[in-house]
C-alpha cells in the first residue's frame, strides 16, 4: 500500500519531467497499482509451495491449492487497497464511467496468468532454490521495461516494437485504457493477454503436474 | 460390517523418492552441468509392501530412523501416491503425521483451531460444536487467547494435538507425537488414544517406545530395509526388532 505511493511520488518528481501527457499522475498510479499486484502476487504464488512445505508434508491437501490460494488471497488484498486508490485517483482527475465494467473480466484473465507464470516458476523453485533468487532481481528490469513510469511514444519509432515482446505490456495497457484513457481495452491487447493467461496457466499446470511427485523429497 | 473386514490393504506397494540425482540446488549448477546427468533420480523408499489390516486393530510399526516408517505412513494418508502397487482403505484417515503443522504464529490459539479444522476439512459447524471439548482437553485456560508466539513447545504440542485427536476418526496414524507435553497430558493422550481404540477405530502407531508401543497394540510390523520383514503379534516381533539394535 505505502509501496505504491512513495513510488508514485518518485515517479511524479522524476518523471513528469520528461513525460509531456496530460495528467502524468493518474497515468503513473493506474499502472503502477497493478504492476505491483501482477509482480508482487506472482511471488506469493511462486513461493508457495515452499512456504507450505510442513502442511504440504503431513496434511492431506492438493498441491494445487497453495497457489490457488496464494492468488485468491492477493486479488482479496487487492480489491482492498483499491478502495484508497479509487479516492487518490479521484483526486488526480479520474471520472467514473462505463469502462470500468471491463476490469472485471481483466482481472480474472491477469489472475490465471499470474497462476500460470508462479506455478511454473513455483515448481522449479523447488528444485531450484535461486528461482526464487533470479525473479526478485529479474522483476525490476521488467519495470522499466513495460511502459509505466513513461508512455510507449517516448521511445523512438524503431525501437518502440521491443515493448511488444514484453508480456506485462499488455495486461498494463490494458489498465491504462480503463483507467487512464476511460476506454474498453484495446481488443487486440486483450486478446493477446488471454493468449498468454492460457499458455501460460497451461505451462504452470503442465510443469507442476509432471514434477509435483518430486516435491515430498525436494521441499 | 464385520470385525474381521478389512479396513486397510496393501499389496505389491513400491513408493520412490524424486531424488536430484547430484544435489542441485541452484539453477545455476544445473545449467553448468546440463546433459551430464538426468533431473531427477527415482529411488525407491518402500519396496514390495504387503499389509491387511483389519478393522479395530492396532500396529505399531517398528524400525530404525530413516526405514520408510513415516513414509509409508505418508503414503497410506494420501500424501504420497505409491509408484506401483494398490492400497484400498475403507474408511475416513486421520494423520497425526507433525505436531505445530499448519499452526499460525501471529493468530491466537482460538483462531488456530478454526484454522487447523479448516485444514483438516472440517466445516465451520463441526469446529463449533468441537470447540470447547478441544480447549477443554488441551488444558489451555486463558492462554487460548494468546497469540501462538507466546506458547512454549510443550503448549503448542497441547494445542495441536487437541485439535488433532478430537474429531473421532476411523482410521488414526500417529507418527511419534505422542511423546509431547509434561508426563500429565502425556497420559491423557495415551488415554485418549485408547479410547478412540476402545469406539472401534484402526490404529497405526510409530514409536520408537518399545514399551508404550507393546501397551497400545497388539500386532506390529517391523520395517527394515526398505520392506516389511515381520508381521504378526508384537510380543514375537519384539526380541526381533531389539536384536537390529545388538550389532
Amino acid at each position: 500500500m505505502l509501496n505504491p505511493l512513495l513510488f508514485l511520488l518518485i515517479l511524479l518528481l522524476v518523471f513528469s519531467k520528461i513525460n509531456h501527457i496530460e495528467n502524468f499522475g493518474l497515468y503513473a498510479l493506474s499502472g503502477l497499482v497493478f504492476w505491483n499486484f501482477i509482480s508482487s502476487s506472482i511471488l506469493q504464488v511462486l513461493t508457495s509451495f515452499i512456504d507450505n512445505a510442513s502442511i504440504l508434508k503431513s496434511i492431506n491437501l492438493h498441491p494445487f491449492s497453495f497457489p490457488l490460494s496464494a492468488i485468491v488471497a492477493a486479488l482479496i488484498n487487492l480489491a482492498l487497497t483499491l478502495v484508497p486508490f479509487f479516492i487518490l485517483m479521484f483526486f488526480l482527475g479520474y471520472q467514473l464511467n462505463f469502462s470500468l465494467l471491463a476490469v472485471i473480466p481483466l482481472l480474472l484473465i491477469t489472475a490465471i496468468f499470474i497462476l500460470g507464470v508462479g506455478m511454473a516458476l513455483g515448481t522449479l523453485n523447488v528444485f531450484f532454490r535461486d528461482i526464487q533468487l533470479l525473479w526478485t532481481t529479474i522483476i525490476p528490469a521488467f519495470f522499466y521495461f513495460t511502459p509505466i513510469a513513461y508512455t510507449p511514444d517516448l521511445l523512438p519509432e524503431s525501437t518502440r516494437y521491443l515493448l511488444k515482446l514484453n508480456p506485462f505490456y499488455y495486461f498494463i495497457e490494458s489498465y491504462h485504457d480503463i483507467f487512464y484513457r476511460s476506454v474498453v481495452p484495446n481488443s487486440f491487447n486483450l486478446m493477446v493477454c488471454t493468449l498468454l493467461a492460457l499458455f501460460s496457466f497451461l505451462l504452470g499446470y503442465t510443469l507442476f503436474k509432471k514434477y509435483r511427485k518430486g516435491f515430498i523429497s525436494n521441499i | 460390517m464385520t470385525q474381521s473386514e478389512s479396513i486397510i490393504q496393501l499389496k505389491g506397494v513400491d513408493i520412490c523418492f524424486y531424488v536430484q540425482e547430484n544435489g542441485f540446488i541452484s539453477l545455476k549448477d544445473f545449467v553448468l552441468n546440463i546433459g551430464k546427468y538426468s533431473f531427477l533420480k527415482k529411488q525407491f523408499v518402500l519396496q514390495n509392501i504387503n499389509l491387511d489390516i483389519k478393522k479395530g486393530e492396532s500396529i505399531a510399526l517398528l524400525g530404525k530412523n530413516g526405514s520408510g516408517k513415516s513414509t509409508l505412513l505418508r503414503t497410506l494418508s494420501g500424501i504420497i501416491e505409491p509408484e506401483k502397487g494398490q492400497i484400498n482403505i475403507h474408511g475416513k484417515v486421520a494423520p497425526l503425521l507433525g505436531l505445530g503443522v499448519g499452526l499460525e504464529h501471529e493468530l491466537s490459539g482460538i483462531e488456530n483451531i478454526k484454522l487447523s479444522c479448516a485444514l483438516m476439512g472440517m466445516t465451520q459447524y463441526e469446529t463449533k460444536q468441537l470447540m470447547p471439548e478441544i480447549i477443554e482437553f488441551s488444558e489451555l485456560g486463558d492462554a487460548i487467547h494468546w497469540q501462538v508466539k507466546r506458547y512454549s513447545t510443550g503448549m503448542m504440542s497441547r494445542l495441536s494435538f487437541s485439535i488433532a485427536i478430537m474429531k473421532q476418526p476411523e482410521i488414526l496414524l500417529i507418527d511419534e507425537v505422542l511423546s509431547v507435553g509434561d508426563i500429565g497430558f502425556q497420559h491423557k493422550c495415551l488415554k485418549k488414544v485408547s479410547d478412540i481404540k476402545e469406539a472401534g477405530a484402526t490404529i497405526i502407531f510409530v514409536s520408537h517406545n518399545f514399551a508404550e508401543a507393546q501397551n497400545m497394540c497388539s500386532k506390529a510390523a517391523l520395517v527394515n530395509n526398505g520392506t516389511i520383514t515381520h508381521y504378526g503379534d508384537i510380543n514375537e516381533i519384539g526380541p526381533i526388532y531389539h536384536q537390529l539394535f545388538e550389532n
